[in-house]
Parts: C-alpha cells; structure tokens; sequence
C-alpha cells in the first residue's frame, strides 16, 4: 500500500498533522481550563462547566479538522 | 430499599451505560480520566449512594466493553488498560479479523464481570477480619507490587533502579506544593499525577517533536490506510460462551478469578503478566492472539470490578489502584464522602450487592447486545468522523484541567514533568504498573526511608 507523504507524523498509533494537532489541543485546554475557571461559584459546577469545554472543543476539533485515513471496506468473505 | 431507589438505580445504570458505551469508543479516553470526575460530581450533587454505586458499576462494565472497539480496528488503546491487548489484537487486525477481535474481546469482559462479581464478595468477606490490619499495611503492599511488577517487566534493573526516584519525584513535587500552601496539609495531589503517568508516552514523544532535527528523522507519512472486513450481520441475540472457544472460556475465567485475587495490585501489570504467562505456550498466531485477548480482557474487567468491590465491602479504604483511581468518588468526595463516612459505611452488603448486580446486568444487557451488533458500524462512524488530533486534544484538556483543579497553575507543570519522566522511563521499558505502584506506595516509601 503506498502512502503518499504529507508531513504527517505518527503519535500513539495513528497519523497526525502537527499543525491540526496544535489547534486542536489549543481549542481542548482553552475549553476545558477556560470553562472551569469561568465557572460561577459553586462546588460542583466548575467541573461540569470545564469537562463541557472539553468535550465542545472536541466537537469543533472533529468538524474543523478531516481525518487523516483512507478507509477500504472489504466484504467479509475469504 | 424501595421500589422507588430501586427504578432510580435502574434509570442511573441506564444512562450509565449508555454514555460509557459511546465514551469507551472514543479512542484514547482514560478510565480515570471520565470515570473519576463524573462520579466525584455526582456525589458531590447529593444523589443517593445507591444511585452513585449503581451508575459507577454500569459505567465501568460499558466502558470496559467498548474500550476494546478502537483497539481491534486501529490498534489505538481506548484507555490505558487496553494498551497491553494492542499486540495482539495487531495480530488478528493483520489477518484480517478485527471484528474477531471485537467479539472475543467483548465475551471476554462478560466472562469477568460474571466471574468477578460474585469472586469480590467471597474474598471481600475472608478478609474482612483482617481490614484493619490489612489498611495498616498498605504502603508496604503497594511497594511490595511495585517490586514484583518491577521484575516482570523487559528492564527489570531499570525499574527496579527507579522506585526510589520516581517516588522523590512525587512526594518533592507534593511537599512543595504544601510548602508554597498552594493545598492544604491535609490534602494531598493524587489524579493529576496520575493522568501524568498516562499521558507519559505521547507527552514526550510531543516534546520530541519540538526538537527539529528530530522532527527531520521522523518517517513523513500520509493518510492512513485502513482497512476493514464488513462482518456478516449477527443473528438473534449473541452468546459469549458461543463466541469464545471452550478454552478460551476456560482462560478467561481463571484470569479473572485471579485478576480478582490480586485486586490489590495494578491491574495493567497483571493484565500484561498473566495475560502472557496464560497464552505463552500456544503455538498457532491466530489462536494465540484470540486468546490471550480474550483473557486479557476478562482480567482487567474482573481487576476493576473486584478492585473496587473489594475494598468497599471489606475496608473501607481506596486500597486498590482502582479504588485509588477511576472509583475514588466512592470513596472520598468531600464533603459528601470521606475516608470515614462513604458508601461503605452507608450500604450494607446486601445493599451493595444489590446496587452492584442492577449496574451489572443492565451494562451488559445493553453494552454487550450494540458491540456485537453494531461493532462494524459503529468503527466506520469513528474512523470516518473523528479525527486522531481531536481525541489527543480532548485528553490534553481534561489533563490540564485535572491539574489545575489538584493544586493551581503551577500543577500544570507539575504534571508535564511528571509526564516527561514517566514517557521517557516508559520508552525504556518500564511499565505503567510499575509507576502507578510507585505512585500509591511512594508516601510510606519515604516516610521509612528518611
């Protein structure tokens, strides 16, 4: 299978644009930190506030960045 | 217990298994990471204990099924304690099977939640005499397995060499943060250290690529090139004692049942350990491979059931990796929960039981029926729609703000260097297991030596 070279490295097992990587990890930690932090006082709500922020980023990482795998579907039979 | 706890506890397992299902696909995500925050706040929101107890044990039995999906079709760890399995599920994705994989390794994980649960109250109630002892000990015990997880490891004189400096580093990095009174004397910065530990690996390797001139070695790559078997649609509802082979039944069983024995240990070390020790002397690659997943995933639902069973039933006290980590809401959620007043003083045996096999039963009934089912789907949607940066990303935020919520701003950097030396000891052959022991034993192991 040859694969074309795009710059991409590989990081725990899957390949990665290093640029991506950044703004996605920008946007996760910004989130996460940003929502609990900003929270309003309370003993449980930063938590939920900063595990929301990371799970947004996460979502906008997965629209705004395409995954880097070409996927081949092979029907089961041998 | 009434009817009404009872529908609550159904209605919390429910939606239990439904998110850890989703979770558990999601490559990357580590047990402590979205097991350990989740319960702490719902503790912390007042819910009743048996409520708490039912949702953790569906959460653990869903996430512990699914976390083997991104393992089978990419080879991507869906948490820490699927990283042993990765070897050989590479084996069976070679060949081509990974929906194989998916199955024997979902049968697996039912095997040892039916074998654990019941394991957990047999020894739970033959030690109980012995709890207080038993807690008296607990650093002792931690080092003890830090010390034979050492010698089962590929750089035994390494990770024998590093327990004493590792636990400096964590006792220094805490005794400051004391110091600096960045947290009170009586707490103590445990979960980020953790996630430390299990972000080691891909923390350095991101480090390194800061480096240019490492950076200029690396292979450059391009897309990815997967590619995957569309299995034949399952009939009727699946059986995990027909999906697995009478042997691999066999092994699975009895690598729970001693994943349960051993609960006070770490369960990634013993998941490696005995998952290899079982398998070493099948010949054929295939078979192997199917086995040792098979057991492999077995164990660890067994260690993580009975790890945090156990020590709630008996002691009282987080006194397993498990209870320490992914179940610590259990046990202290201050002010809701503390180390004198948690569920193990408000449940009774049969009420923990109780609240056990209602989470039990409804993760697998639902978790087990959509993997098998739906395993193939399911892959396609994540490979096609989530990409590998978003889920790093995500796990980079939740560290952080683990770390902040521990001790501050400072902990962040706390924890990257916690992170560094773990990745860089765990390049050369150190295991988790043995810097997680390192980790619980390293307050006692001090404490003896100065």
């Amino acid at each position: 299978m040859k694969e074309e070279d795009k710059g991409y490295v590989d990081i725990w097992g899957d390949n990665v644009k290093i640029k991506d990587l950044g703004i996605s990890m920008i946007l996760c930690i910004g989130l996460a930190l940003g929502g609990y932090i900003l929270a309003p006082d309370n003993s449980t709500q930063p938590l939920l506030f900063g595990l929301s922020g990371g799970v947004l980023g996460f979502i906008i990482s997965s629209i705004i960045i395409k995954p880097k795998r070409n996927i081949t579907k092979v029907k089961g039979d041998d | 217990m009434d009817m009404l706890i009872i529908i609550q506890m159904i209605l919390a397992s429910i939606g239990g298994a439904v998110l850890y299902t989703l979770i558990g696909i999601a490559p990357g995500t580590d047990e402590t990471a979205v097991l350990a925050p989740v319960t702490i706040a719902l503790a912390l929101t007042g819910i009743s204990p048996y409520v708490i107890l039912a949702f953790f044990i569906s959460a653990i039995v869903a996430k512990k099924l699914t976390d083997s999906i991104p393992v089978a079709i990419a080879g991507i760890p869906g948490g820490v304690m699927a990283a042993p399995m990765v070897e050989h599920a590479m084996v069976l994705k070679s060949y081509g099977l990974p929906d194989v994989s998916i199955k024997k390794m979902s049968s697996g994980s039912v095997i040892g939640t039916i074998i654990s649960i019941p394991a957990s109250f047999l020894i739970a109630n033959l030690i109980l005499p012995y709890a207080d002892r038993i807690s008296q000990y607990a650093g002792l015990i931690f080092f003890l397995g830090a010390v034979f997880l050492a010698l089962m490891t590929k750089n035994k004189v390494l990770s024998l060499a590093i327990i004493i400096p590792f636990a400096l580093l964590i006792q220094g990095l805490r005794h400051l943060y004391w110091g600096l009174d960045i947290i009170p004397d009586d707490s103590t910065v445990f979960i980020s250290f953790f996630l430390g530990i299990t972000i080691g690996p891909i923390a350095f390797k991101l480090f390194e690529l800061l480096n240019k001139e490492y950076r200029s070695n690396q292979p450059r790559l391009g897309n990815k090139e997967i590619t995957f078997k569309e299995s034949e649609k399952e009939k009727g509802i699946p059986n995990p004692f027909k999906i697995l082979t009478k042997k691999e039944s066999a092994t699975s069983a009895l690598g729970s049942f001693i994943g349960s024995v051993t609960f006070f240990l770490s369960p990634v070390g013993m998941t490696v350990f005995l998952g290899e020790f079982l398998t070493r002397h099948v010949k054929d690659p295939v078979q192997r491979a199917s086995r040792a997943i098979s057991t492999m995933d077995g164990l660890t639902n067994a260690s993580y059931i009975s790890g945090t069973l156990i020590p709630l039933i008996a002691i009282g006290l987080p006194l397993s990796p498990m209870a320490i980590g992914p179940a610590a809401g259990l046990f202290n959620a201050p002010p809701v929960f503390t180390p004198e007043h948690n569920i193990h003083h408000l449940l009774s045996m049969g009420e923990i039981m109780t609240a056990t096999i209602i989470g039990a039963v409804i993760a697998l009934l639902i978790t087990f029926y959509v993997t098998i089912k739906y395993a193939s789907q399911i892959c396609a949607f994540v490979f096609k729609y989530i990409p590998h940066e978003a889920l790093i990303g995500l796990f980079a935020g939740l560290v952080v703000m683990l770390a902040y919520m521990d001790a501050g701003w400072l902990n962040i950097f706390g924890t990257i260097l916690v992170a560094l030396v773990s990745g860089l000891l765990h390049k050369n052959g150190v295991n988790y297991g043995v810097l997680f022991m390192i980790l619980y034993a390293a307050p006692w192991l001090l404490g003896v030596l100065s």
